[in-house]
């Protein structure tokens, strides 16, 4: 069955994890996407697991569902391919390091199709004194946006989030983007979208802005990571768990409290502390609360202790690695993974599709191509006879194949 | 003033916490016309701060959107939500896959009013599944997803979670949202509407593809690396002479270059240890130790100007009085300024996408039930109009 995005054409002139991650998405929905690319490839072909060779793990997990043609840019026969490709192209995936190269600039591109949806992520946004700088630094915009204060040791250096956090969201919001403005295509023609990886961290923390607003009042469950020390759950006797029974009642309490075997905890000098406002979660003392309920966590195995939270309506999950999180039973019952084989690589697994269409199916049908892989297929579609692909080849204009 | 992507679009929008509404208020923004279906007043629930009894979360994630009161367990106001219905092009939900059935408002009695409509049900952990029925949100999410996994200072055994909570809880809306486009745009192909599933579960594992790909390629779970990033290098942040950080990053060999040329030491450009990516993340002690006494040598301003030079990124941290103001959160209006009834004016996050002809928009949450009376005479009249459905009307 076609995937929502079946008939879409899609040209992507973008590399690392933010305008890579957008096209695979519209891919993923049943788009058919041409990943153009330098000669020496997408920088993010070298991140991760080198086993892989071009083909590193990172660039393994944003690439699939595309085709990949790799050209010398800088040539007039190069950019001659580029310029064919989007003018029989619905949307082109930029980013701003390609849109600044002479030959890709913008309006020249979007001159070619009147059709055409024409995103382009920066790291800062479109104006101002930063305008247009490329986006593949991650750290940079996590700082900008002091996405960095969430984490790690008040006062001492800054922590990131190990996912690339503003890359993705980027990435995310700009596939929102692109999908409306299809939508809106028959009414307005094509359209230019631009988005930084700045301006979404900012978007993704709204919540703690408005918060701002009332600085004498923001303290709220869970805005008031400035002053909140690291977050690491609650240790069991074989690991950490998530926990909170904020909504529970008394006698919800005190069946928990003998069911965890800390009766102790009603003559503990601290008791008020765990049984109101140190509750877990997101309790406005949970911190001060928590090794009174490790002392009895730690005590037993961690599924003990979830049974034990759910049994009274609260809530208690493991806390996971990513080893823990595949070999989970919801992972596997879900289908959480992907895994098909790839030539030459045999199986790889990549992460499911985040949604379900009940009748039009989003697949995953392509692995991640190798350095210019689809060369000829593409170029033929788009135009190019045989002796016309030799020649570009010969003359180093496309590598690959 | 031209209107938003999605105007013509009406979105019954039957949500609450901060998933589904934040999914919905992107929708808003784009022009589709959202109605916010509450049964009862919580804009004083939730995430508190609460300010005359509105609370901050209500305010942040229902802006862009009408209100309608009903309560769908009552037979008056059920029909009345199935007149709005008729009228929906998209049915927004995200309670637990039991709570639907009960409000009349499943799949085949949704459908049943409204074949063309795009009802998509956002869970925590999947429709199915032994988790199917477990309460999902922001925290957990990051626990159970590996998220918390990762994250900490470097040589910490123990990963942590990101303590500003919502970040996961707007990520899947994000996805929800694009589920909903997806559909709008099959729809236009097929003329059909459809049933889309989307759960925390897996939005939070596509958030992390990058490094939940790594792990499955080489079997090794990451751990803890402050700063520094997993699978580039260098790309971590430096301690300069004024006691400022400075994040550097060179993500591939022609910024690596540029980045040894900015600091005076060209030769390192050509230390086979450090030739390609991969050669910087083996050798990444050696190479930290090398450039942490260059970096601290000068202040950071000065290594602005130098990496910027060359095209190195690299930034340095703001907080909110300086973000505020800062000339590309102005420049972009990547902030905008809300009048609110209880909070009088606020800033929050404006429109993340710049679209050159159909500009997105953002207006103040409606108060609880503020535009019954005006929605459902607009349904009525429409129904009148034309007795077939938004949705059939469409094709």
């Amino acid at each position: 069955m076609p995937g929502p995005l079946d008939g879409y054409k899609v040209v992507e002139l973008a590399e690392g994890v933010a305008g890579p991650y957008a096209a695979m998405e519209l891919g993923d929905g049943g788009a058919d996407v041409v990943k153009v690319e330098r000669l020496g490839g997408d920088r993010a072909r070298g991140w991760g697991s080198s086993a892989l060779g071009t083909l590193g793990s990172s660039f393994l997990g944003m690439n699939r569902n595309k085709r990949s043609v790799s050209v010398d840019i800088d040539t007039d026969g190069g950019a001659e391919v580029v310029r064919r490709l989007i003018a029989d192209a619905d949307v082109v995936i930029a980013d701003a390091g390609w849109a600044q190269h002479p030959q890709l600039q913008p309006d020249a591109l979007t001159s070619l199709n009147a059709n055409l949806v024409y995103l382009c992520i920066s790291e800062y946004g479109e104006s101002g004194p930063l305008a247009n700088r490329p986006p593949y630094g991650e750290l940079s915009a996590q700082l900008a946006s002091e996405a960095t204060t969430s984490l790690g040791v008040i006062g001492q250096a800054p922590v990131r989030t190990a996912t690339d956090t503003a890359q993705m969201f980027a990435g995310i919001y700009s596939t929102q983007a692109v999908l409306a403005a299809l939508f809106a295509r028959d009414e307005v023609g094509g359209q230019r979208i631009d988005i930084s990886l700045f301006g979404c961290l900012v978007a993704l923390r709204s919540t703690l802005w408005v918060a701002l607003a009332h600085p004498d009042e923001w303290w709220g469950f869970h805005l008031d990571s400035y002053v909140k020390p690291q977050d690491f759950g609650y240790a069991c006797k074989d690991g950490n768990i998530y926990f909170s029974i904020n909504r529970a009642t008394q006698e919800q309490r005190d069946q928990l409290y003998r069911d965890l075997n800390m009766e102790w905890i009603k003559t503990d000098p601290q008791y008020d502390l765990v049984n109101t406002d140190g509750a877990g979660g997101t309790a406005r003392y949970a911190h001060l609360a928590k090794p009174l309920w490790e002392k009895a966590f730690k005590q037993l195995p961690k599924q003990q202790v979830i049974d034990a939270v759910r049994a009274i309506d609260g809530w208690a999950f493991e806390k996971n690695t990513y080893s823990e999180l595949v070999a989970s039973e919801q992972a596997k019952f879900i289908g959480l993974i992907d895994t098909r084989d790839h030539p030459g690589l045999g199986p790889v697994a990549t992460v499911g599709i985040p949604w379900e269409f009940a009748d039009t199916p989003a697949s995953v049908r392509l692995p991640a191509p190798r350095l210019g892989e689809h060369a000829d297929e593409v170029l033929s579609a788009a135009g190019y006879s045989a002796s016309d692909i030799t020649a570009l080849r010969s003359r180093g204009v496309l590598a690959g194949a | 003033m031209p209107n938003g992507p999605l105007s013509g679009i009406r979105v019954f929008d039957l949500t609450i916490a901060m998933v589904g509404p934040w999914c919905a208020m992107q929708l808003g923004a784009m022009g589709a016309d959202v109605v916010h279906v509450e049964s009862r007043d919580v804009t004083g629930a939730g995430v508190p701060p609460s300010i005359k009894g509105q609370s901050i979360g209500y305010i942040t994630w229902n802006m862009n959107k009408r209100g309608i009161q009903f309560d769908l367990k009552a037979q008056n106001d059920r029909a009345d939500a199935y007149e709005l219905l008729k009228t929906c092009d998209v049915f927004l939900m995200n309670m637990r896959p039991d709570v639907a059935g009960r409000l009349g408002v499943d799949y085949e009695s949704v459908s049943k009013v409204n074949p063309n409509i795009v009802y998509v049900a956002v869970t925590g952990w999947g429709q199915t599944g032994p988790m199917r029925d477990l309460p999902g949100a922001d925290g957990q999410i990051q626990h159970y997803t590996g998220f918390g996994s990762a994250n900490g200072v470097e040589g910490s055994e123990e990963g942590e979670i990101y303590r500003h909570f919502t970040q996961m809880d707007a990520t899947t809306g994000n996805y929800a949202c694009q589920a909903i486009l997806m559909g709008l745009l099959a729809r236009k192909r097929t003329g059909k509407g459809q049933r889309v599933d989307v759960s925390m579960l897996r939005a939070i594992t596509a958030l992390q593809t990058g490094r939940v790909t790594e792990y499955l390629s080489s079997g090794n779970d990451p751990k803890p690396l402050g700063h520094k990033a997993q699978s580039v290098a260098p790309s971590q942040a430096f301690l300069c002479q004024d006691q400022r950080y400075l994040g550097v990053e060179a993500t591939n060999e022609v910024e690596w270059r540029g980045l040894a040329q900015a600091i005076g030491k060209p030769e390192l450009a050509d230390d086979a240890r450090f030739a390609t990516n991969s050669d910087r993340v083996a050798h990444r002690n050696d190479l930290s130790a090398i450039l942490e006494p260059v970096f601290a040598s000068m202040p950071l301003d000065y290594w602005v100007l130098e990496l910027g030079k060359t095209g190195v990124p690299c930034g340095r941290p703001m907080r909110w009085d300086e973000i505020k103001n800062h000339a590309q959160v102005t420049d972009n209006g990547y902030l905008v300024d809300i009048e609110t009834k209880s909070w009088g004016t606020v800033k929050t996050g404006g429109p993340p996408w710049h679209f050159s002809k159909t500009p997105a928009r953002w207006f103040r949450p409606s108060e609880y039930g503020e535009h019954s009376e005006e929605i459902m005479a607009e349904v009525r009249a429409e129904l009148a109009a034309d007795p077939k459905t938004a949705a059939a009307r469409n094709q």
